[in-house]
């Protein structure tokens, strides 16, 4: 009997929207949710705009090995290497990175990069804010992807600090 | 000719195969495509057994043997892929990596390391060791070269190519066994040719280049084959270059592909000293000469100026009146062009370039021999060498390897006759010193002349001359390779020499990347291309700085070259002449000029240059600095400011409009040869006036000896290009030659503006340390 099996699946159908009715709301209410990630929820695993890690000592541990660049697959990462001195030490190793830059334009998040990379340097952060009127902005600089400073090393400075003493805000370092 | 060796049977892997007696296994091997892993063995190095990498299992011996070491012999039967050769294999490399610091990332050779490769394709995938790594600092050992220790596997290669391959014996081994370390043999720096070989050579990053370190990575960079913008040997390098502010920079120089007359051979100019490109002093914006002073312009401006005042300088005191000088740095379509552009726009003779060596006296005795030139492989390869004159260790690097190279490796006999004890009388089976200016004396000596010998019996007993004349005339094939004290007279009595001997060739030495180029292609004031006659002669270059002086020159064009500082003239006497000077810099002639046009290097273009022997290769454009031009392309455009129909100048574009002999054929009616010739040699007539090919195209149908290969040259070979057909060349003024005099570590003005060649020639005359007055 079909009629039988239609009602049936029917009501089998609307029971799973009857009952969710009943069900407490999971609407992220971003973006007017509280904190600074607007009230937005992630997996840990989620892959957004990359975050450039420092090592205990603050010292970058990009060592501009290039693996990252070479893994891409749409050849969004550009690179310039230079040596590390003894006056202008950046990295841990010998080299480092001069220019770092990510093409968010061409960028799929697939996370090949954090894959290659030998010394944890590239993670995925949770940023995903990333849209804008002008696609210029969207080449994002190693200045911005850089991890904070360790808290030991004065992750909670102010920058600008001249400033401050003259009565304006103090805005906390982020990345240099 | 040699007898065939005699080939043995053996079998490899269940392969039956054949090869000659007295060959290594891993050579035989790796002929029929079978690889065995090594490090130490290097083709054309002496042995050394030290990496062990290489073991096969040979049938009824008692253990695994080097393939490097074990010669082939009848009947041997070979294994080279089993479980116990893997698992030695294996175990070699783990030991290897057993105190190799994992800093790959870091490391320059990342990518393109042998033991990186020799670990993925026949490693372990862990380690057994867990004690913590040898660290050691790295060490610096010469402005070039750089040391880190940990990363050494002691494969001996660079000890050995530096003492036999170069014959410097800088590098050696320090203790012995476990202990064992590569260290320089004087104190803790290096005391040598910096030629960078040993860093070439090295299979791992332990040694690494100044030049190179930490920029980049080998697959970031594009690599362009050309040839080296130095000294007249051209070697064939490799360009690494990357992508930089002002266009492309070059940051690595090395002969990848390890094709080419040099295998893997460069020296220190070709390894390192690219950097003049990116010299802060280069010029990148035209100068003209406002109120005293040269002021940046545009290119229209420099152009049109540059047009006008030589129109003007031709309408009223006619061609005469107008010198060119040319380039020995340029390529032979711009040298070709060059000189067609002052016969033909200027209407003037007056061309001539820095000579360095007595090409058209050469031309002259051997138009009509066939096979009389040697090329730089044959220098490598011939029974015996003549050498008079010249020190290639300093002068010709390329050239002084292959000779010590051909001693070495197929016992070659060299002989020597210098006024100085040059390094190479080590490799020499005879070396005769002769007083300073006696080459001439020397030379028609040996070629029959025995009252020669007077003037120079001082140095060697009359019997060790007869000896050596009678030697050489019995040594079939024989090289004779001569720098320019042998000019005029000289050039006739070696070639006469040469000529008495069967298969004998000759090589003469020039100075400079074209300097052979600028001479075939006819920079001279009588000569054409091919070393034709012209019709009228033309000043020379110091009959022009004479007529300067005077007031009858009234306009000069200097291209890439710098007369001022090499002729050491006066800069008063151009006071009255219209200079132009396309160069890179602002040289001594430069500052004088009333428009500088700067120019691209030789590595910033395209075309064919030809070496000192007469070899043919192709430059590709490798790097690129914002604002310069070819000089190509200034030379057209200054003939199409000068209201010059340019398709009479460079053969573009289809014939049909231009053609019929309107423009370019002899007389009216007649066919357009140059349609005509690359119509019959299936070429295409080239589309831009900027294209050297279409140069090329006529250098090919107009100067005998280019009619070579060209899908060769074009794949990046060496063709070699003959004198026989030439004109009848000319004799010169010996006293119009002028030797650049360049050592290992200076190249004229290139090498003022690198700053790897002068902070090795400051490392090597350091200013004096400043004394304490008490």
């Amino acid at each position: 009997m079909p009629i039988l099996k239609n009602i049936a699946a029917i009501a089998k159908g609307m029971s799973i929207t009857f009952m969710e009715m009943f069900q407490p709301t999971e609407v992220e209410n971003y973006p007017d949710g509280p904190g600074p990630l607007k009230g937005a929820k992630f997996q840990e695993r989620f892959r957004g705009v990359h975050v450039l890690q420092r090592d205990e000592n603050g010292l970058e541990k990009c060592v501009a090995c290039f693996l990252c660049a070479a893994n891409c697959p749409s050849n969004c990462i550009y690179i310039e290497a230079a040596e590390n001195t003894a006056e202008n030490r950046v990295s841990g190793a010998e080299r480092y990175a001069k220019v770092y830059n990510i093409d968010y334009n061409r960028c799929i998040f697939c996370g090949y990069c954090v894959e290659a990379c030998p010394t944890d340097a590239i993670t995925h952060g949770h940023g995903f804010e990333l849209a804008t009127f002008n696609a210029s902005n969207l080449v994002y600089r190693k200045e911005q992807m850089l991890a904070p400073m360790p808290a030991h090393m004065g992750a909670n400075a102010v920058f600008n600090q001249a400033e401050v003493n003259q009565g304006a805000p103090a805005v906390p370092v982020q990345g240099v | 000719m040699a007898d065939a060796p005699k080939l043995v049977n053996l079998t490899v892997d269940g392969k039956k195969l054949t090869a000659p007696a007295g060959s290594l296994l891993i050579d035989a091997c790796k002929n029929v495509g079978i690889e065995v892993p090594s490090f130490c063995y290097y083709p054309n190095l002496s042995l050394q057994g030290a990496c062990r990498m290489c073991l096969v299992r040979v049938e009824k011996m008692p253990k695994l043997q080097t393939a490097c070491t074990t010669v082939v012999a009848e009947g041997m039967v070979v294994a080279t892929d089993n479980e116990e050769i893997k698992q030695a294999r294996k175990a070699m490399v783990e030991l290897l990596l057993g105190n190799h610091p994992l800093d790959c990332p870091v490391c320059d050779a990342g990518g393109e390391c042998e033991l990186q490769d020799m670990t993925f394709s026949y490693g372990a995938a862990e380690s057994k060791y867990m004690e913590p790594k040898n660290h050691k600092d790295e060490q610096q050992w010469s402005p070039v070269v750089f040391f880190d220790r940990p990363r050494c596997i002691l494969c001996y290669r660079c000890v050995r190519v530096c003492g036999e391959g170069m014959d410097v014996w800088a590098l050696g081994v320090q203790n012995r066994g476990v202990s064992s370390i590569i260290a320089p043999n004087k104190e803790d720096h290096l005391e040598c040719e910096e030629c960078g070989m040993c860093i070439d050579i090295c299979p791992v990053g332990a040694l690494t280049s100044g030049a190179y370190r930490y920029k980049t990575r080998p697959w970031e960079m594009n690599h362009v084959g050309t040839t080296c913008a130095h000294c007249a040997d051209g070697c064939k390098t490799t360009l690494g270059v990357r992508r930089a502010d002002e266009g492309m920079e070059i940051v690595r120089g090395d002969n990848r592909d390890k094709s080419g007359i040099n295998n893997d051979f460069l020296c220190m100019k070709g390894r390192y000293a690219f950097d003049f490109a990116n010299h802060e002093d280069r010029l990148t914006q035209p100068l003209i000469r406002k109120n005293g002073k040269l002021t940046p312009s545009t290119w229209e401006e420099a152009f049109e100026l540059v047009g006008k005042k030589l129109n003007e300088v031709r309408m009223r005191d006619g061609g005469s009146a107008i010198g060119v000088i040319g380039s020995t740095h340029t390529t032979n379509e711009e040298n070709y062009l060059l000189q067609k552009f002052a016969r033909a726009v200027l209407e003037s003779n007056n061309i001539d370039h820095h000579r360095t060596a007595d090409f058209p006296a050469l031309a002259a005795v051997l138009s009509g021999k066939q096979e009389i030139t040697a090329s730089m492989r044959d220098v490598y390869n011939a029974p015996a060498i003549l050498l008079i004159g010249n020190d290639p260790t300093e002068q010709h690097p390329l050239l002084a390897w292959q000779i010590r190279n051909n001693v070495r490796l197929h016992g070659a006999k060299l002989h020597i006759i210098n006024s100085e004890p040059i390094k190479l009388r080590r490799q020499a089976t005879s070396f005769t010193q002769i007083p300073v200016g006696a080459e001439l004396n020397a030379a028609s000596f040996l070629a029959g002349d025995d009252s020669a010998l007077n003037a120079i019996t001082a140095s060697a007993s009359r019997e060790n001359w007869a000896a050596l004349r009678n030697q050489l005339r019995n040594t079939e094939n024989l090289v004779i390779i001569f720098g320019s004290e042998i000019r005029g007279a000289a050039v006739t009595a070696v070639t006469h020499l040469a000529s008495s001997i069967s298969g004998a060739k000759v090589i003469a030495l020039a100075d400079y990347a074209n300097s052979r180029g600028a001479s075939d292609m006819g920079l001279y004031p009588d000569l054409l291309p091919g070393y034709h006659p012209a019709a009228k002669s033309g000043l020379t270059l110091p009959q022009m700085a004479e007529n300067a002086k005077s007031g009858k020159l009234k306009a000069l064009y200097v291209v890439g070259s710098n007369p001022l500082a090499r002729f050491h003239l006066d800069s008063q006497i151009f006071a009255g002449t219209f200079v132009v000077v396309q160069d890179m810099f602002l040289t001594e002639t430069a500052t004088i000029a009333d428009v500088v046009l700067p120019a691209a290097n030789l590595y910033e273009k395209t075309g064919t240059i030809t070496n000192t022997c007469g070899d043919v290769q192709i430059v590709k454009k490798a790097s690129e600095v914002n604002g310069p031009k070819s000089d190509f392309e200034m030379i057209v455009r200054i003939a199409d400011a000068m209201g010059y129909d340019v398709r009479n100048l460079v053969p573009f574009g289809r014939g049909e409009t231009a053609d019929m002999g309107q423009s370019r054929g002899a007389q009216s009616g007649e066919a357009d040869r140059h349609a005509v010739w690359l119509q019959a040699n299936n070429l295409e007539p080239k589309l831009s006036p900027f294209d050297p090919m279409a140069i090329f195209d006529e250098i090919q149908r107009l100067v005998p000896g280019y009619r070579v290969s060209r899908l060769n040259l074009l794949s990046g070979n060496d063709e070699h290009t003959q004198l026989s057909q030439s004109g009848p060349g000319a004799k010169h003024d010996p006293a119009l030659i002028v030797p650049a005099h360049d050592n290992l570590f200076s190249s004229g003005t290139l090498g003022r503006y690198s700053r790897a060649l002068n902070s090795v020639m400051e490392n090597r005359n350091p200013q004096p340390a400043e004394v304490a007055a008490d």
